[in-house]
């Protein structure tokens, strides 16, 4: 009962007026992110990071405009997939498979409003699963030591790269070097690291230009190169009729696809692609011979997309209780609370109770505003989403360097966003995965500072790391994570991708 | 070809071992050390990627292509823009500055030169008002200076 006086405190927060402009901005403004191509949800939360800060927002507003951004983006990624067969990203894969189809057949705003109730089902379960979660684990993990975390850190490292990852030694090299920019600057006893004498080092680097330039920056070197300047085709929207028994019908197939989604979102290494992937075989067995998914069975749409925001909802419960983001855009977020020097973890529940059940609640409202800006809105975002990336990336490379200059006014912060902007380019041509730099760049302090006092309390012997069952539970978990994508991760991928060219051919 | 992880390996080992020699070198802290002291951390970070690099250089991925030639032409452009960017900021004022770089990056993305440096011009000059009079945030005006309003 506690949690609902807390809740009810954060609805407070929420319905606050200019904290709801913020999140209908920012619901809107994630939609178009997610809609529009090139720009992927951590990409762009990653870029209004730094404009939150210059318009000196208050730490609860800049955070819930920022979880609208990102629930937001969950929405806009179905557009591009459903009308065009071009997931924006990975976890919009399945969507693919029913939406494509139903567009085809000239039902492509149904396809699209069902897939926003759908979302909208899937992330309102999940939230709710987030506010009876969320304070056991945090309660939970009050428990933790400085051991605890440290291994817990490694586990969020080791199973970053997913079930489906490719190579976890690419992961490891990610980390370290993440981990290693982090030691930059000078550390807590007061001796400068690896500064070379150059005063803007002496703060270490900061995480926001280095997103900023890995993200933003190597996308538009990308999009050159693959000369995807000339955008897509014009598309267009029939008009929409749908009746309360079509909703009526994929109602259950929400509810199923939501719930494993959420469960999908809150284990670490699972994420949305795996969400989606469950949502929708569970839909296609459940149905059974009834259906005619792959034809464009309203179904295959709402089971994966409902499953696709469970998962992303589901994600903000490791983030908010201990910490450890599990997937990119979460990331992000956490960039964001560390740079308004609010230390996540469990603490944060307790000191900064309106903060979280703010963002919880506006998290819920926010939903409903994007069932309501998506459904008629929906022809607006279609527009844009013709909008050629010849014009849309440099504008989005401006933005960027708008918003970084105008933290610090300074030129050295632009170069340095530049040269992040060339090692992510370079980073994602050898394959080496760009999400567990960023983890270690915002990890790194925290890792250190728990290794240190786990060390002096131990008075130096090394085996208080392992000393206690949670912390070997932790480490064992770690160790799976980077192993069994070597076992799982091939079989699950091959799946995945024989559902969707079954589906095509 | 395998080549790429093998070379990107070689250069990390390089990064491991000169950041590892690097913490070797920290001066000891004011108060004496302790169990854990500022090169601890980095130590263990240089033996992680060394020996993941090693693992990388023994075992390499297939390789994806570099785009030579004429594509990565263009991306030296881009890069050299994004540099000029950054250097003329202050110098030209951001609107000129937007305008060379944004309507230079689109004109060498596909689109046609006029449209392209329209679009930089317009985005330089919304984006400028949006932030020197509805946000409050003074963006330079460079060149522009003499149109500044007291």
């Amino acid at each position: 009962m506690e949690t609902l006086g807390f809740l009810i405190d954060g609805f407070g927060v929420a319905l606050a007026p200019h904290n709801l402009m913020f999140s209908l901005l920012g619901a809107f403004l994630g939609t178009l992110i997610g809609a529009l191509p090139g720009l992927g949800p951590a990409n762009g939360v990653a870029i209004l990071i730094p404009l939150a800060f210059t318009l000196g927002l208050a730490p609860e507003t800049a955070m819930i405009m920022l979880t609208a951004v990102y629930a937001g983006a969950m929405y806009g990624g179905r557009i591009s997939s459903i009308l065009l067969n071009i997931p924006g990203d990975e976890p919009a894969m399945m969507t693919c498979l029913d939406g494509y189809p139903m567009a085809q057949q000239g039902k492509a705003a149904e396809a699209l409003a069902i897939s926003a109730v759908a979302s909208f089902m899937g992330s309102l379960i999940a939230t709710i699963g987030l506010i009876l979660l969320a304070p056991i684990l945090a309660d939970f993990a009050l428990t933790f030591g400085p051991a605890e975390y440290f291994a817990l850190f490694m586990l969020a490292f080791a199973t970053l790269g997913g079930i489906t990852g490719k190579n976890p030694v690419k992961t490891i090299v990610a980390a370290a070097i993440g981990l290693m920019i982090a030691t930059v600057g000078i550390d807590n006893t007061g001796v400068q690291r690896y500064t070379f004498g150059v005063l803007e080092l002496f703060e270490g680097v900061d995480f926001i230009i280095a997103i900023v330039g890995l993200f933003a920056i190597s996308e538009l070197l990308f999009f050159i190169e693959e000369k995807a300047g000339g955008g897509k085709e014009k598309m267009s929207v029939n008009k929409l009729k749908l009746t309360w028994a079509d909703i009526r019908g994929i109602l259950p197939s929400s509810m199923r696809g939501g719930i494993l989604g959420f469960i999908a979102g809150v284990l670490p290494g699972a994420g949305a692609s795996l969400g989606s992937f469950i949502g929708y075989t569970l839909e296609k067995k459940v149905v059974g011979s009834k259906g005619y998914f792959g034809k464009g069975d309203p179904r295959g749409v709402a089971g994966p997309e409902a499953g696709n925001n469970g998962a992303s909802s589901g994600a903000l419960v490791p983030m908010l209780t201990l910490g450890v983001p599990g997937s990119g855009t979460t990331a992000v977020l956490l960039a964001l609370l560390i740079s308004l020097n609010i230390t996540p973890g469990p603490l944060m529940f307790t000191q900064n109770a309106d903060l979280v059940w703010g963002v919880i609640a506006a998290l819920l409202i926010g939903n409903f505003l994007l069932l309501v800006l998506n459904i008629p809105l929906v022809g607006i975002f279609v527009k844009l989403l013709s909008v050629p990336p010849m014009y849309l990336l440099p504008i989005v490379t401006m933005v960027a360097f708008v918003g970084i200059y105008s933290i610090s006014n300074s030129t050295f912060d632009l170069y340095f966003m530049v040269v992040f902007g060339i090692a992510g380019y370079l980073f994602r041509k050898l394959e080496i995965p760009l999400v567990p730099v960023i983890l270690g760049l915002l990890l790194g302090p925290e890792m250190e500072k728990n290794l240190r006092h786990a060390m002096d309390i131990s008075d130096g012997d090394w085996t208080v790391l392992w000393d206690s069952g949670l912390a070997i539970g932790l480490w064992v978990f770690a160790g799976l994570g980077l192993i069994l994508p070597y076992i799982v991760g091939p079989l699950l991928l091959r799946r995945m991708n024989s559902a969707v060219a079954n589906q095509t051919d | 070809m395998i080549l790429n992880d093998r070379i990107s390996g070689i250069l990390m080992l390089v990064l491991a071992v000169a950041y590892g020699w690097g913490a070797t070198q920290f001066p000891e802290p004011f108060g004496g050390s302790e169990a854990v002291g500022p090169e601890t951390f980095p130590l263990l970070l240089a033996v992680v990627l060394g020996l993941s690099s090693l693992y990388l250089i023994v075992r390499p991925d297939p390789d994806n292509a570099w785009p030579w030639s004429r594509t990565g032409l263009e991306l030296i452009i881009a890069l050299v823009v994004l540099v000029l960017y950054a250097m003329l900021l202050q110098p030209l004022g951001f609107i000129i500055s937007t305008l060379l770089a944004v309507g230079t990056l689109c004109w060498r993305m596909g689109a046609r030169p006029v449209k392209a440096y329209v679009t930089g011009g317009v985005a330089g000059g919304v984006v400028f008002l949006l932030f020197n009079f509805a946000l409050d945030l003074s963006l330079p005006l460079g060149l522009l200076s003499f149109l500044e309003v007291s």
